[in-house]
């Protein structure tokens, strides 16, 4: 795959998630807005996953030196971690 | 192909695309972020039932639309860099463009959304969740603007045939895409979370 179609298809699987997290809200939750911890869970399952990609394939920390993938990794690490142990705890 | 690559090569094959300090300076900026975001959290745990009921009034229909909107803008500046590698610099040049256009949608539909936020009674001083959403979403369209500098220095640089250099466009997207992959962590706990 080219560089540019590789590009195009991580911008489709970002676009994709993005329109996923508004379809369980609007469609699948009829706009419910209670507290769910499935649903969180979920929604920063999907955002982490969104950066990630933005990181690895945008930010092309995919062919970085190795340092860069671990401070980035470090980052999301961090971050989610302990907003998802303030959401539970 | 004119352009002078002074991307960084190492022996094992692996490249940092742009510049050292621009990465140091966006790095450091994503922990500030962060941390941004944990207070944002460590409010929200202790009022969670007012953040929930005050994240109702955003529309999760602007959140997304704007989440696209800068997906789509990193999606052509990611396209942009492509080109300058294969020495196609008014295809960058065009697509750098483009990026910034999707960037100016994504600061005109938030002011609209403060706009229509603020015609129904909210504000910074309503309560901590507004105080957060309103503050956050303020620093983050700065970066948006900083963005759109960078781009136009970006742009500039490509329209130089003396100048043209690889690194100075990749240290530009990386700025770019870091304000996406903040908005994306933005999104995801001030409009979809609960």
């Amino acid at each position: 795959m080219s560089s540019s179609a590789r590009t195009s298809v991580v911008w489709l699987a970002l676009s994709a998630l993005t329109l996923a997290s508004w379809w369980l809200r609007v469609v699948h939750d009829h706009g419910a807005l209670s507290a769910s911890t499935a649903a969180t869970v979920g929604v920063l399952a999907v955002a982490l996953v969104k950066g990630r990609l933005i990181i690895r394939e945008f930010m092309e920390v995919r062919s970085a030196p190795v340092w860069l993938g671990w401070a980035t990794d470090g980052w999301l690490s961090v971050v989610w971690v302990t907003i998802l142990v303030m959401y539970l705890v | 192909m004119a352009a002078e690559t002074s991307t960084a090569s190492r022996a094992d094959g692996r490249t940092l695309p742009g510049d050292i300090n621009m990465w140091v300076f966006v790095l450091g900026d994503m922990v500030f972020f962060g941390a941004y975001c944990v207070i944002f959290m460590f409010y929200r745990t202790r009022e969670q039932d007012m953040f929930l009921q005050s994240q109702r009034h955003l529309s999760l229909a602007t959140g997304v639309i704007n989440t696209l909107f800068l997906l789509t803008s990193s999606r052509f500046v990611a396209l942009a860099v492509q080109a300058v590698r294969d020495g196609k610099h008014e295809r960058a040049t065009r697509l750098v463009g483009v990026g910034g256009l999707f960037g100016i949608a994504f600061v005109a539909l938030k002011i609209h959304e403060w706009y229509v936020l603020s015609h129904h009674g909210f504000a910074l001083s309503t309560n901590d969740f507004f105080m957060f959403y309103f503050a956050l979403t303020a620093i983050h369209v700065f970066h948006v603007l900083l963005g759109m500098f960078v781009l136009g220095l970006v742009v500039r640089e490509l329209r130089r045939d003396d100048l043209q250099r690889t690194w100075v466009v990749e240290a530009g997207a990386t700025y770019w895409h870091m304000v996406d992959l903040i908005w994306v962590l933005l999104f995801a706990i001030l409009y979809v979370m609960r």
